[in-house]
Formats: structure tokens, C-alpha cells, sequence
């Protein structure tokens, strides 16, 4: 406890300027989970729509899809995508990431990270969709066919609005695992969070103090504590407002989320 | 496909020393957070608020808290504020320590489902709070948490290869990774390792499934 809390071991942070080090380091993987959630959602979406379709072969080859992805570790998934994309596909991403990305994000191996994150998460919001859709009674889809409605008024106007509030609360948790996940991308090589805690306690960083190791984890695990808790704050004040709004107790979808947390009976 | 088999047969005693090594982490895990998992539960459901609080707080420290950081920490970082850990103790100790956290809110979010009528009545038949749990409360929710209990091992089962990318451990992953930088087999490796975690995943869920139809209770 003593050596924990010993003044001397937390005097990196306030010295140079580590602490902001650290923050931008935090920052690229913020960013990352961002746009891998945005990416996720759009392909989940597009993944959970065909396999409610009726076309039996189509929802056979995407139920596979989304079994296989989403059993599979996604570390395994990040290293795979980024030893076996070609070079070519990384400098595209390159030449073709927007100007206002840091220089960290513009890397090829971002591209890779991205690929792999979308891959696994979308899987696992699909499924999440696909439950929110099909608690539905079935007499909403039935009552806005008989309206005359064309497939897609069906899903935007009825089907979507009421499904997509039900799994509200199950994405803000894939949010949070999407944002602790995005450590992982330090396997590849992208200079986020974990990489500068590590450049930070390396031997001789610019021959000034080696920064403890325990010390710099325990702030970066805090950093992560802080973000992910405010997320789910904000998606139970976001549940309550809708509560409050519409005067319906909502019943979310749950159990089909990373990591489950909680039954609802 | 020739190279697929070649790189399995010519490979086997590495890619098992794998697959079981990740066997070991899994099952080392699973207990610890069984244990531990119960024992926040039981904080979370006391009757004081203050052990409430102190399960609470190490259930959202923990569930918040990215699995390679915990590895970090419990390897590298006591390491050098000179606790000799060894790598398993710190693998199965952070993987374990991290989803216990998951494992403590299914159960208390089972103990929940449990109607609270039943522990009224049992209390009012003269059972006294601990064997009112004992009896009459952790059998039912038991059967219910069997399926989230059921994905959270799953999840367990994928998070090992954090382990095995962050410490010394030669699981899965490394050994197709080792065999990926001998041979540049690229998809002929990593096809072996997911297919060894897909075995896992899939035992788990058929035992998952069993378990369901026999005990769990439908409502």
C-alpha cells in the first residue's frame, strides 16, 4: 500500500507533460470505438434485415455469417485482418482517409483494426436487432401490411422505431465492450492508450523518469472507469426520459450483448 | 486446401499444447470467478448498504475496466513494484477477477427474479435469512441464470487469447501466431486456432443447451 500510494511514484503524472501524453493516447481509442460503432450498426442493421428476410438461403448463409464472427476471439480477428490484408488495401485507406483524422488514424493498420472490429461487432449488434424486431407483436407487422404499407414504409414507419428503442440499452453495453476492445488494436501496432502507457514506462524514456508501470495502468484503467460509467449513466437517463415521454415501460432486449449483465424476468 | 491438412499434421503437438494450455486458462478462470463471482453476489444482496456499496463498487470497476489493462497491471505492474507474481496466477487471476464481476450480476439479477413472496413466506415459516437463501432462493435463481451464465463462459473463453497476448503464455492464439511467423501460412494458422476456439464455444453451448432442458424454468 505504501509503495501504491507513495507521492514519488505519482509524480510522472504531473510532470512534463505524460498526463496529456496519455490523454491522446486515450483519445485515438475513443475515436476508434466511434467509428467502428457507427460502421457496426449500418452493416448490423443491413445483417439483421436479411436474415428476418424471407429468402431461405439468404437468411441460412447470413445466419452462418453472424455465428461465425461472433465466436470468434477478436483478437484473433484484429491480428488476422491485419497480417492478411494486402498492402494495397492499406495504402487505398491511406489515400482515401478524410484530411480531418490525426495522422494516427490515417495509418493502413487502422484500416485493418477497423475492418475487424466492424466484422465482430456488427455480428453481435445484428443479433441484438434481430431481437429487438422480432419481440415485436407479431400483429404490428401484420396490422401495417393490411394498411397497404410497401416493405420498407413498414420497417421505417412501424417496425424500426419501436424496435430499435427496445435495444437501446443492449447497445450502450456493446458501446462500452466496443470501447474497452479497442486496447486490443495495440497488438497491431497503433500508437493508442496501451502503447503510450507502455513508451511512458519504458526503460530510459527521454532519459528522464522511468514511470511505474502499476501506477500508469491503474490511471489509464480509471480513465476507462470514468467514460464507461458515464455511457451508462447516460443510457439510463436516456431510458427514463423515453419512460417518462411516452408513459410505456419499454422492455429491452438483453442476454445477446458481448457480456451479459443482468436477467430480466 | 492441401497446405490446410499439411500445417495440422505436420503441426498437431503445437497446436494441442495450445488448445490445451487455452483448456487450463478457461477452466482456471471459470472457477475463480464462480467463487468470486458469488461472493460479490452475496455482497450485493446483504442486507447492508454498506456491503451492497462495496460489491458495487467492484462490479463496475471491474466490468469498466479493459481485460488487457487488468493483465498489465496484475503481470507487469506488480511485477515491478516487486510482488513475484508468476503468469498463470496473474492470467487466471485477471481473467478470473474480471468476469466475476459478470458472473455477480447475473446471479444477483437472478436472485431478483426470484418473486419476493417466496422469501416472505419462508421467512414467516421460521427459516432465518441465511437459509432462506440456501433453500429457498439460490436453487431457483440458479435455473434461471443458466443461460447468461452460459454466454458470459463463452465470452470467457474468447478473452483467454487476451491472455496469451499479453503475458507469456503459449495458449492458442500464440501458437498459431508462432506458427504463422515460421511457416507465412497466414490463413492456414489462424484457420487452426479458430477453429480450436470454435470447439470450445461449441462444447460450451451444447452443454449450455443440456443443462437448460433439464433444469431451467420457463415462465
Amino acid at each position: 500500500m505504501g509503495y501504491l500510494f507513495d507521492p514519488d511514484n505519482w509524480e510522472w503524472l504531473t510532470s512534463g507533460n505524460n498526463a496529456r501524453f496519455v490523454f491522446e493516447g486515450f483519445l485515438v481509442n475513443v475515436q476508434i470505438a466511434l467509428i467502428a460503432m457507427v460502421f457496426s450498426l449500418i452493416v448490423g442493421l443491413v445483417l439483421a434485415l436479411s436474415r428476418l428476410s424471407r429468402n431461405r438461403p439468404l437468411t441460412t448463409a447470413v445466419g452462418i455469417w453472424i455465428d461465425v464472427w461472433r465466436n470468434v476471439p477478436l483478437l484473433l480477428l484484429i491480428l488476422y485482418v491485419y497480417l492478411a490484408m494486402p498492402q494495397s488495401w492499406k495504402e487505398i485507406y491511406e489515400d482515401a482517409a478524410p484530411g480531418f483524422l490525426t495522422d494516427v488514424l490515417r495509418d493502413g493498420s487502422v484500416f485493418a483494426a477497423l475492418i475487424a472490429l466492424v466484422l465482430y461487432n456488427s455480428a453481435v449488434l445484428a443479433e441484438i436487432m434481430r431481437a429487438g424486431i422480432q419481440s415485436l407483436d407479431r400483429g404490428q407487422g401484420e396490422a401495417a401490411v393490411a394498411l397497404g404499407l410497401t416493405y420498407w414504409q413498414r420497417m421505417r414507419i412501424v417496425i424500426l422505431p419501436q424496435g430499435l428503442r427496445r435495444m437501446l440499452p443492449a447497445t450502450v453495453s456493446q458501446l462500452i465492450t466496443l470501447n474497452k476492445d479497442t486496447t486490443l488494436v495495440s497488438i497491431i501496432a497503433i500508437q493508442e492508450v496501451m502503447r503510450h502507457g507502455r513508451i511512458l514506462t519504458g526503460q530510459n524514456f527521454f532519459g528522464g523518469v522511468q514511470a511505474p508501470i502499476l501506477q500508469v495502468f491503474l490511471f489509464i484503467g480509471l480513465l476507462f472507469i470514468v467514460t464507461n460509467l458515464g455511457l451508462s449513466r447516460l443510457s439510463r437517463r436516456l431510458e427514463i426520459r423515453e419512460q417518462k415521454r411516452t408513459g410505456t415501460t419499454v422492455k429491452p432486449v438483453t442476454g445477446l450483448e458481448d457480456q451479459v449483465a443482468t436477467v430480466r424476468a | 486446401m492441401s497446405s490446410l491438412v499439411e500445417l495440422l499434421t505436420e503441426n498437431f503437438g503445437a497446436l494441442a499444447s495450445g488448445f490445451w494450455v487455452t483448456c487450463r486458462l478457461v477452466a482456471g478462470s471459470f472457477i475463480l470467478a464462480a467463487i468470486v463471482g458469488t461472493l460479490v453476489a452475496g455482497l450485493r444482496i446483504a442486507p447492508s448498504k454498506w456491503l451492497q456499496r462495496l460489491g458495487g463498487i467492484y462490479v463496475e470497476t471491474f466490468r469498466n475496466v479493459p481485460l488487457l489493462v487488468l493483465l498489465v497491471i496484475s503481470y507487469a505492474g506488480l511485477r515491478r513494484s516487486g510482488v513475484a507474481i508468476d503468469t498463470w496466477t496473474a492470467g487466471i487471476g485477471a481473467l478470473g477477477l474480471y468476469t466475476a464481476a459478470y458472473f455477480a450480476e447475473v446471479l444477483r439479477s437472478g436472485v431478483f427474479a426470484v418473486s419476493r413472496g417466496q422469501i416472505e413466506a419462508s421467512l414467516s415459516l421460521g427459516f432465518d435469512y441465511p437459509q432462506t437463501l440456501r433453500r429457498i432462493v439460490l436453487p431457483q435463481a440458479l435455473r434461471t441464470v443458466i443461460s447468461p451464465v452460459g454466454s458470459i463462459t463463452i465470452a470467457m473463453i474468447k478473452n483467454s487469447a487476451i491472455v496469451g497476448a499479453a503475458l507469456a503464455v503459449n495458449d492458442m492464439l500464440k501458437e498459431a501466431r508462432i506458427l504463422n511467423s515460421q511457416t507465412f501460412e497466414t490463413e492456414a494458422a489462424f484457420f487452426w486456432a479458430v477453429v480450436g476456439y470454435l470447439l470450445l464455444t461449441v462444447a460450451a453451448t451444447i452443454a449450455i443447451r443440456v443443462l437448460e432442458q433439464r433444469y431451467a424454468i420457463r415462465r
